[in-house]
C-alpha cells in the first residue's frame, strides 16, 4: 500500500509540475490544483495509513494521528483561496494583455 | 575638543551657505568666509604646542564594540596640511567671488567649496585611519560636485564621472587595505600603527596591505597608470581645479605616503611600487605638459608631473627623501595654486585658454603677467624661488641613490624630467605673454579687478619669500611636519639656497639649459608628437572600458532576468529538486524499516483511476473542458482516499471544496480562448517532462521514505485532551478550533484576503465573451429552465438545516463551520444556477457582503475574549446546557469561533462564485463591451 | 500571560477588520484608522523591544496549550528588532501613500493591515506549520497589493509572482510534511531537539526536508537562483507598495537566519551547519547578478528592484558566513538596507511624478521644479544604499567585511562586495546625471514636487543617518541579539519548558 500511495502522489505531482510549466494560464491553474492534490494526499499520508478506525474518541479503540489531518484541512482551505485568486487573477490577465499567455506574449 | 570643531565649521558652513544662497550671492560669500576664517583661527593656537612636538589628539567613542571611533589627531604634518587646505582655501573664496560670473548660482559653489575643505580637513586630522577614508571618499564625491557644477555642460559631466569612478574605486581599495591593517596591527588608530612596523612588514599580509592601500594613494594623487581623470577634472571651475585638482585633494594621497612612511616603508616592495609608479608618473607628466595647447590642460599635466616627484622622493625611501618629499608639498601647493588662478584670469579676461590664439598678452596685462612669470618660473625650479630648492634636494637624493649604486640611470631621467618641466614654463610664459599678437580672441584682454589679483600676488610672494629666505619663513613649520612624517628626530639637512658647487645643482643647470633647447626646438616636436604618441589616450581607454562594461551588462541582463514565468517557475523546480537530493545523498537509505501494510483491489483501482485521471489531464490539456473533468476526478478519488483512510472530515471537505472549485474553473473557461494556439517546441517539453519526472521521483520518495519509517508523534497529547481540555470528541475539528485554532483564523484571514482581492480584481474588468461554445452552438440565453429553479429553491432552506446541523455537531462528529460554510455557500450558488443573476441580485447583495468581516470579527473576538478570563489569546472553556427537546447538549467557545469560520467561509464563496457570476452576466454577447487590449 | 507579545498580531488583524467594515464609510476615515493603528504598532513593537532587551525569550502559547503542542508565539531579540523594523517601515510607507497612492484607499490599507499581520507573525510564530499560514496571509495580501491600480506590466508581473508562490508554497508542505512525518513534530524548538537525537538512517531523509524548507525560504529571500520574481514584481508595482515590499524579502532572510541558526545550528546534532555550504556562495551570486541588473535597468524604480536584490544577497552574505560578528553585521545591514530600498521606491515615485512623460525612465528629461531639492536627496539616498561613507550603507558594508577578514571566503566576500559597490556608484552616478543634470530642451515638467511628498523618503534617510549616529547602541543590541540566536539552548528551553495552564494575574 505505502508503495502505491507513493507512486500516485509522485505521479500527481509529476502531472502538476509538467502542466505548470505550460505556457498558457489555464494548464498552469490545473497544473497548480494536481499538486495541491498531491501534497494535500502527501500531508494527509504522513500520519500513516491507518484503515477503518473511529473518526471520533470513543471506548477503547485505536486511532489516526489527527494532526495531519487537522493540517491538511488547513491546507485545503488555503489552496481554495489560492487558486480561486489565480483563477480570477488569469482572466485579469486575458483581459489587461489581450491573451492567455503567462507571458502575454504571443509568441511564445 | 577643537579638532572636531575645527573640521565640523565647514561642514556646518556647507548647510548654512547652501541655505544663504537664495538670500544673495554675496551673502553667501561672506559666510564662507567667515567659516573657513574661523576654523583656521582656532587651529592657529594649536599650531605652537605642536610645533613643540606634541601631538594633540581628541577621541570620542562611536561604535566602539566593532572598533570605530571618532578620533582626531594634530601633529606636525597634520598641522602643515591643515593651513594649507584653509590659508589656500581662504584666497580660493576670494579668488572664486570675482571668477564666477552672474548666472552661476554661487550659494551652490561655495556650498560645495566649504564641503571639500571639511572633508579635506577630515582626512589630514584622523587618528582612527576608518575615520580618515571616510573623510577620503567624502572629497571624492564632493570633487565630484564641483566637478559638475556646470552641469550642463558633456565634458563636465563626464570628467566628474570619471573622477568619481576612479578615486572612488580607489577608496574601496584602500577600504579593503585599512582593514587588512587594521586586523595585523589590531588597532585602527594611527599611534598604534606607526609604532608597529616591524609586526607590518613581517605579516604575511604586509604586500596585499600594501597594495590595496597604494591603490588609493595613487588614483587620489593621479600617479600612473590612474592619472588621467585629473586633465578632465579641468572642466571644473578654476578655483576649483586651483583648490582641490593641484594645491590640496590630490595632495590626499601623498599625504598618505607621508602618513605611512614609518610604518609601511623601508622595503624593496615600498620602494619599488611607489619609486616607479612617481618615477613614470614624473616623466609622463612632464613630456605631456609640453604639449598641451590647454593653459590648465598644461597645468594638469605639470601637477601630475610633480606629484610623482613627490611620489618618487618618497618611493626612494631614505628619511631625507621623505623630508624632500614634505617640502615639495608645500612649495608645489604654493606655485601651482596660483599658476591656476593667474590661468584663470586670463581664461577669464582673455575668453580661452587655447595657447595657440593667446599671444603676446603682455601688452594687456603686464601685471599678471609678471605674477605669472614668477611663479611658473618657481615651477621650473630657477633659483631663489621655492621650486629651486624642493628640486635641488630631488636631485641630490637621486645622486645618492646612485652613489650607493643603486639605480644609475635615475639622475639622469630626473634630469630631463627637469628639462621638460622648464620648457612647459617657457612655454607657459613665452607663448602665452609674447611670442607675437593675439589671434582672434573673444574679447580685448585687460587686467583683472583688484582683489582678484591679491591672492596669486600673496601666493606669490611667499614662493619668493620661501625660496631666498626658507630656515626664516617656513623652517620651523616644516620641521615639525618633517620630524611627526618620520616619527624619529630630523637627519641633518641644510635649507641654505647655496651648497656649493655639486652634481645636484650641475644637474639643475643641465635641466635648465636642456628646457631651453626643448623649448627651441618644440616645433618639430610638436609634428612628431602629433602622428605619434598623442593618439594614445588613456582617458578613451577608460571610456571605453566603461562603455563596453555596461554594454556587456545591458546585453547579459535580459538574459539573466528575462521575465519569463515557465522559467522562473522551471528554476524553482529544478533548484528545490537539486538541493532536496543533494541533501539526501550518502546519507541514510531510502527505505525505513516499518513493515508494508498490504493493497487490496479496490485501492488498486482508485490507485490506477487516479493516476488515468491525472495523466489524463496532462494530455488532454489542450481541450480544457476535457481537462477540467478529468481534473474533477482526480479531486474525487483523492476525497475517496480520504475516507477509506479514515478521514471523514477531510473527505467532506475536499469533496465540497471539489464543487465549488470546479463551477469556479468552469466559469473562468468560458471567458479563455476555447481553442489555445500550439504550445512551443520540442526542446521545451522534454526539458519539462525531465523535469515532471525528477519531482514526481522526489516526491515519491518522500513519501515511500517517510512511510516506511516508524515515528512517535506528539500526536497521543492530542487524543488525550480533546475530550477533557478542548470539550470536543471529534479530534479533528478540536485541533482546528482549539489546539490549532490560530493556524485556523490564519486560514479563515486567507479566505477573507483573496474574497477581497478578488473583488478588486473583478471590478472593472471586462471580457468579451464568445459567442459559440467548443463545439460551434451558440449559448442559449433563455430564461432559467422552470424545474431546477423550483426544484432548487425547494433544495435552500433543506441543505441550509443540514449546514447548521453539521456547524453544530462538527465538535464532536465530523462536519464544522467550513464544511457548513462549504454546503450553505453551494446551496445558495444553486440558486443562482438555477435562477439567473437577476433573481438572486434581488435576494442577496452581490457587493463585498459583510459577512466575511463579521465572521472574521467573530472568530477574533471569540479569542479575545479568553483575556477577560485572564487565559491567553483563543483559551477556550465549555460548559453543558440542558435544551429542551435537544436535551443534554453543550455549548463551547470554540463553536462561537467555529460559527465565525461559518461565516467567512460562505461569505467569500458567494464573492467569489457571484461576482464571476455577474462577470459572465454583464459580458454576454447582447452587451458585450469590448475587453480593453 | 504577557499580552504584549501577541498585540502586533492582533491590532493589524483588527485594524484589518475594522477597515473592512468600514468600507463605506468616507475616505479620511479609514486613512485615519490605518493611520492611527500603524503607529500604535510602532509604539508596540518598541514596547516589545524593550522587554526582549535584557536577553529574555518571552513565550506567549496560543489557547494555552504549551509547546510543542499548542502553538506558541515566540519574542526574543531578533524577532522584536524585526517586527520594530516593519512597525517603523510601514509607518513611513502609510504616511506617503495617503498622498494619494492609496487611490480611493477602498482596499488598499485593508490589504496593508492584513499583510502586517501577516507579516509579524511570521517573525513571531515559533511553530513551523503556523509560519506556513502566516506566509500564506502575508503572501495572499501582497497579491492584492501587488496588483493594486492594474496595468498590463504589473497584471503579469503579479500572475508570475503568484504562481510562483502558489509553486513555492507547495514545495512549503512538502518540506514540513516530511519533516512532520520523521520528527512527529512541528514546533520549531522541538524539532531542533529531535534532530539532535536523529538516528543515522533517517538523516537523509530530514537532511532533504531541510534543504527544501531552505530553498523555500531563498525564493522568498530572494537569493540566487531564486530571485527572478523579483525585479518584476518590485519594479513595476506602486511605489509605496514596492517600499513596504522592501521588507518582504528580509522574512525570507529571517527564515533563513531562523532556520540557520535554530534548527540547523549548533544544538541541532548531526544536521547543524546543513545549510554553510550553500549560503555564502548563493549569496554573493545574488549580490553579482543583483549588480548586473542595476547597471542595466532603464527606469530607476527597475534599479531600486534591482538593489533590492543586491542587498539580499549581501546581508544573506552576512548570515552565510556565521558566527555572532558577521549575524550582528548581518542584522544592521539588513535594518539599513530595508529603509533605504524603501526610500529609492519612494523618491522614484516622487521623481518620476515630477518628470511628466519621461516619468524614471533614464532619458534626459525636463528642468525640474525644485530639481535641487530632489538632486539633494537623491544624493544622499544614492549614496546610502551604494555604500558609500558617511551614510548607514557604508557602516553596515565596513561590518560586514570586517566580520569575514579570516574567513574562508574573506578573498570572495572582499573582491565581490568592493567591486560590486564601485559598479553601484558608477551607475548611480550616471542614473543622477542622466535624471537631474540632462536637460532635453522643450520637454515639460510635471506637476511641481510638494515638499510633503518628500516627507516620507526623508524621514526614511533620517532614521538611517540615526543608525549612524547611535551605530553603536543598534550594532550592540544586534551583537546582543545574534549572542542569543547562537546561544539556542536557551530559546529552545524557554520554549518549551514555559509552564501551562492556570490563568496568570
Amino acid at each position: 500500500m505505502e508503495a502505491l500511495i507513493a507512486i500516485v502522489i509522485g505521479v500527481l505531482t509529476a502531472s502538476g509540475v509538467y502542466l505548470s510549466l505550460r505556457g498558457r494560464t489555464f494548464p498552469v491553474v490545473l497544473g497548480l490544483t494536481l499538486m495541491s492534490y498531491a501534497v494535500n494526499l502527501f500531508l494527509f499520508v504522513m500520519g500513516r495509513l491507518m484503515i477503518g478506525i473511529p473518526p471520533v474518541i470513543q471506548e477503547n479503540a485505536t486511532y489516526a494521528d489527527p494532526l495531519p489531518q487537522a493540517l491538511v484541512l488547513t491546507a485545503i482551505v488555503i489552496s481554495f483561496g489560492m487558486t480561486a485568486f489565480v483563477v480570477v487573477l488569469a482572466l485579469r490577465a486575458r483581459a489587461e494583455l489581450g491573451n492567455d499567455h503567462v507571458d502575454g506574449e504571443e509568441n511564445h | 575638543m577643537t579638532l572636531p570643531i575645527i573640521v565640523a565649521i565647514p561642514f556646518l558652513g556647507a548647510i548654512l551657505v547652501s541655505w544663504l544662497g537664495t538670500r544673495g550671492r554675496m551673502l553667501s560669500a561672506y559666510a564662507t568666509t567667515f567659516m573657513s576664517f574661523s576654523a583656521l583661527m582656532l587651529l592657529l593656537p594649536q599650531a605652537q604646542t605642536v610645533m613643540q612636538g606634541e601631538i594633540v589628539l581628541w577621541r570620542y567613542d562611536w561604535l566602539t564594540s566593532a572598533g570605530l571611533a571618532l578620533s582626531f589627531r594634530l601633529d606636525g604634518l597634520g598641522l602643515l596640511f591643515a593651513l594649507m587646505i584653509l590659508a589656500i582655501g581662504l584666497l580660493v573664496i576670494l579668488y572664486a567671488r570675482y571668477y564666477l560670473s552672474e548666472k552661476d548660482p554661487m550659494g551652490r559653489f561655495y556650498a560645495y567649496l566649504l564641503f571639500f575643505q571639511g572633508s579635506m580637513l577630515g582626512i589630514v586630522l584622523s587618528e582612527h585611519i576608518i575615520q580618515l577614508l571616510i573623510f577620503w571618499e567624502l572629497t571624492s564625491i564632493s570633487s565630484f560636485l564641483l566637478i559638475s557644477y556646470w552641469r550642463h555642460r558633456e565634458d563636465a559631466r563626464k570628467g566628474a564621472r570619471m573622477a568619481l569612478a576612479i578615486t572612488g574605486g580607489g577608496g574601496l581599495a584602500m577600504l579593503a587595505g585599512f582593514l587588512l591593517l587594521g586586523e595585523i596591527v589590531g588597532s585602527y588608530e594611527l599611534t598604534a600603527i606607526l609604532a608597529s612596523a616591524e609586526q607590518i612588514r613581517e605579516h604575511p599580509w604586509y604586500l596585499p596591505t600594501l597594495v590595496l592601500i597604494l591603490l588609493g594613494v595613487f588614483t587620489k594623487s593621479a600617479q600612473f597608470p590612474f592619472h588621467f581623470w585629473l586633465p578632465h577634472a579641468m572642466a571644473a571651475p578654476t578655483p576649483v581645479s586651483a583648490y582641490l585638482h593641484s594645491a590640496t585633494m590630490v595632495k590626499a594621497g601623498v599625504f598618505l605616503l607621508a602618513r605611512f612612511f614609518p610604518a609601511l616603508s623601508y622595503t624593496p616592495e615600498w620602494s619599488w611600487l611607489v619609486g616607479g609608479a612617481g618615477l613614470l608618473t614624473l616623466l609622463i607628466g612632464a613630456y605631456t605638459a609640453l604639449f598641451k595647447h590647454d593653459l590648465k590642460g598644461l597645468l594638469a599635466y605639470s601637477t601630475i608631473s610633480h606629484l610623482g616627484l613627490i611620489t618618487l622622493l618618497f618611493g626612494i625611501g631614505t628619511p631625507l627623501a621623505a623630508v624632500a618629499g614634505v617640502f615639495h608639498i608645500m612649495n608645489h601647493a604654493t606655485f601651482k595654486a596660483s599658476l591656476f588662478m593667474a590661468a584663470g584670469i586670463i581664461d577669464h579676461e582673455a575668453g580661452t585658454r587655447d595657447m595657440r590664439k593667446l599671444n603676446g598678452l603682455w601688452k594687456y596685462m603686464p601685471y599678471t603677467a609678471v605674477l605669472a612669470m614668477v611663479a611658473s618660473a618657481a615651477m621650473a625650479g630657477v633659483p631663489l624661488l621655492n621650486g629651486f630648492l624642493s628640486k635641488e634636494m630631488f636631485f641630490a637624493k637621486t645622486v645618492y641613490l646612485t652613489e650607493e649604486g643603486t639605480i644609475p640611470w635615475l639622475p639622469i631621467m630626473a634630469t630631463l624630467a627637469g628639462a621638460f618641466a622648464v620648457a612647459y614654463s617657457l612655454r607657459f610664459i613665452h607663448d602665452v605673454f609674447f611670442n607675437g599678437e593675439p589671434i582672434d580672441l573673444p574679447k580685448t584682454p585687460h587686467e583683472p579687478p583688484r582683489w582678484m589679483k591679491l591672492p596669486v600676488e600673496i601666493l606669490v610672494v611667499l614662493c619668493l619669500a620661501v625660496g631666498i629666505f626658507p630656515a626664516w619663513t617656513f623652517g620651523p613649520l616644516w620641521a615639525s611636519a618633517a620630524s611627526s612624517t618620520l616619527q624619529a628626530d630630523l637627519p641633518a639637512y641644510s635649507l641654505s639656497i647655496w651648497h656649493g658647487f655639486n652634481t645636484a645643482l650641475a644637474m639643475s643647470l643641465v635641466a635648465l639649459i636642456g628646457g631651453i633647447i626643448i623649448y627651441l626646438i618644440r616645433k618639430p616636436l610638436f609634428r612628431w608628437h602629433e602622428n605619434s604618441i598623442a593618439h594614445i589616450d588613456a582617458r578613451s581607454m577608460f571610456q571605453w572600458l566603461e562603455q563596453k562594461l555596461f554594454g556587456f551588462a545591458a546585453v547579459l541582463n535580459p538574459i539573466l532576468h528575462r521575465s519569463s514565468l515557465q522559467r522562473m517557475v522551471a528554476v524553482t523546480m529544478l533548484a528545490a529538486i537539486a538541493v532536496a537530493f543533494a541533501g539526501f545523498w550518502g546519507f541514510g537509505s531510502i527505505t525505513g524499516s516499518q513493515p508494508l501494510s498490504p493493497v487490496d483491489p479496490v485501492s488498486l483501482v482508485a490507485a490506477l483511476i487516479l493516476i488515468g485521471a491525472a495523466i489524463g489531464t496532462v494530455i488532454l490539456h489542450r481541450q480544457r473542458f476535457m481537462a477540467l473533468l478529468m481534473l474533477s476526478v482526480v479531486g474525487l478519488i483523492v476525497a475517496l482516499t480520504f475516507v477509506k483512510f479514515s478521514a471523514p472530515d477531510l473527505a467532506l471537505t475536499q469533496l465540497s471544496v471539489e464543487v465549488v472549485t470546479i463551477v469556479l474553473l468552469l466559469l473562468a473557461l468560458y471567458f479563455l480562448p476555447s481553442i489555445p494556439p500550439r504550445e512551443s517546441g520540442a526542446g521545451r517539453h522534454t526539458r519539462d517532462l525531465v523535469l515532471a519526472g525528477l519531482a514526481g521521483v522526489g516526491a515519491a520518495g518522500l513519501a515511500w521514505a517517510v512511510l516506511t519509517r516508524p515515528y512517535e508523534s506528539i500526536a497521543g497529547y492530542f487524543l488525550e485532551n480533546s475530550v477533557p481540555g478542548g470539550g470536543g470528541t471529534n479530534v479533528v475539528n478540536v485541533i482546528l478550533v482549539d489546539f490549532r485554532g490560530f493556524d485556523t483564523l490564519g486560514e479563515i484571514t486567507v479566505l477573507a484576503i483573496a474574497a477581497i482581492g478578488i473583488y478588486a480584481l473583478l471590478e472593472g474588468l471586462r471580457l468579451t465573451a464568445p459567442e459559440q461554445d467548443y463545439d460551434g452552438r451558440s449559448w442559449n440565453w433563455d430564461v432559467h429552465p422552470i424545474i431546477p429553479a423550483a426544484f432548487s429553491r425547494l433544495l435552500l432552506p433543506l441543505a441550509l438545516l443540514v449546514a447548521i446541523f453539521v456547524l453544530l455537531r462538527g465538535h464532536n462528529l465530523p462536519g464544522g463551520g467550513f464544511i457548513a460554510g462549504l454546503i450553505t455557500a453551494v446551496a445558495l450558488i444553486t440558486q443562482y444556477l438555477a435562477n439567473g443573476i437577476e433573481w438572486t441580485k434581488t435576494r442577496m447583495s452581490t457587493g463585498l457582503p459583510p459577512m466575511i468581516g463579521i465572521g472574521l470579527l467573530l472568530a477574533t473576538l471569540t479569542g479575545v475574549a479568553s483575556w477577560l478570563f485572564g487565559y491567553p489569546f483563543l483559551t477556550t472553556t465549555f460548559t453543558h446546557v440542558h435544551w429542551p427537546l435537544v436535551g443534554e447538549f453543550e455549548v463551547a467557545s470554540a463553536m462561537m469561533f467555529d460559527l465565525g469560520v461559518f461565516m467567512v467561509v460562505v461569505g467569500v464563496t458567494l464573492v467569489i462564485l457571484l461576482r464571476l457570476g455577474q462577470l459572465h452576466d454583464i459580458n454576454r454577447p447582447e452587451n458585450v463591451v469590448e475587453s480593453e487590449n | 500571560m504577557n499580552h504584549l507579545v501577541i498585540a502586533p498580531l492582533l491590532l493589524p488583524l483588527l485594524a484589518g477588520i475594522a477597515l473592512l467594515l468600514l468600507r463605506g464609510s468616507a475616505t479620511p476615515m479609514r486613512q485615519a484608522v490605518s493611520l492611527l493603528a500603524t503607529f500604535t504598532l510602532v509604539v508596540i513593537a518598541f514596547q516589545l523591544l524593550l522587554q526582549v532587551a535584557d536577553g529574555s525569550v518571552l513565550v506567549y502559547r496560543l489557547g494555552d496549550w504549551s509547546a510543542p503542542f499548542g502553538i506558541v508565539l515566540v519574542a526574543d531579540r531578533l524577532s522584536a528588532i524585526m517586527v520594530l523594523l516593519t512597525a517603523v517601515l510601514s509607518a513611513s510607507v502609510i504616511l506617503y501613500a495617503l498622498r494619494g497612492a492609496d487611490h480611493d484607499a477602498r482596499f488598499f490599507h485593508v490589504l496593508f493591515q492584513m499583510q502586517l499581520f501577516g507579516i509579524n507573525g511570521a517573525f513571531l510564530t515559533g511553530d513551523l506549520f503556523n509560519l506556513f499560514v502566516f506566509f500564506e496571509v502575508l503572501l495572499i495580501a501582497s497579491y492584492g497589493l501587488l496588483l493594486y491600480g492594474g496595468g498590463a506590466d504589473r497584471t503579469r508581473a503579479g500572475l508570475h509572482y503568484v504562481v510562483l508562490n502558489l509553486v513555492g508554497s507547495t514545495l512549503f508542505l512538502f518540506a514540513v510534511g516530511t519533516l512532520y512525518g520523521v520528527l512527529g513534530t512541528l514546533n520549531m524548538a522541538d524539532i531542533t531537539q529531535r534532530l539532535a537525537k536523529i538516528s543515522e538512517e533517517d538523516l537523509g531523509v530530514v537532511r532533504a526536508a531541510g534543504l527544501l524548507l531552505f530553498a523555500v525560504f531563498a525564493l522568498k529571500g530572494a537569493l540566487a537562483p531564486l530571485h527572478l520574481w523579483l525585479p518584476g514584481a518590485y519594479g513595476y508595482t506602486s511605489a509605496p507598495v514596492a517600499a513596504m515590499f522592501a521588507i518582504m524579502t528580509k522574512v525570507g532572510a529571517y527564515a533563513i537566519l531562523r532556520a540557520h541558526s535554530l534548527m540547523f545550528g549548533p544544538e541541532s546534532g548531526p544536521v547543524a551547519g546543513l545549510l554553510d555550504p550553500w549560503l555564502l556562495p548563493l549569496a554573493l551570486i545574488t549580490v553579482v547578478a543583483g549588480t548586473i541588473g542595476v547597471m542595466a535597468s532603464k527606469r530607476l524604480s527597475q534599479q531600486a528592484a534591482y538593489l533590492v536584490v543586491v542587498s539580499a544577497g549581501t546581508l544573506l552574505a552576512a548570515f552565510g558566513m556565521g558566527g555572532a560578528e558577521a549575524f550582528a553585521a548581518g542584522l544592521y545591514y539588513l535594518l539599513h538596507s530595508t529603509l533605504a530600498a524603501a526610500a529609492v521606491f519612494l523618491l522614484a515615485d516622487v521623481i518620476s511624478k515630477a518628470r511628466g512623460n519621461a516619468l524614471d525612465r533614464l532619458i534626459p528629461g525636463p528642468e525640474l521644479p525644485r530639481g535641487q531639492l530632489l538632486a539633494g536627496v537623491f544624493l544622499v539616498i544614492a549614496l546610502a544604499v551604494s555604500g558609500m561613507p558617511p551614510l548607514s550603507g557604508f557602516v553596515g558594508k565596513w561590518l560586514i567585511l570586517q566580520a569575514s577578514i579570516g574567513e574562508p571566503g574573506m578573498p570572495w566576500v572582499f573582491a565581490i562586495l568592493l567591486v560590486t559597490s564601485l559598479l553601484v556608484i558608477m551607475t548611480l552616478a550616471r542614473t543622477g546625471t542622466m535624471l537631474f543634470f540632462k536637460i532635453e530642451e522643450g520637454a515639460t515638467a510635471g506637476s511641481p514636487v510638494r515638499v510633503l511628498d518628500l516627507g516620507a523618503p526623508l524621514a526614511l534617510v533620517l532614521i538611517g543617518i540615526g543608525m549612524v549616529v547611535y551605530a553603536g547602541p543598534v550594532y550592540e543590541f544586534g551583537q546582543a541579539a545574534a549572542e542569543q540566536l547562537l546561544r539556542s539552548e536557551a530559546y529552545i528551553s524557554a520554549v518549551l519548558q514555559a509552564a501551562t495552564g492556570g490563568p496568570q494575574p
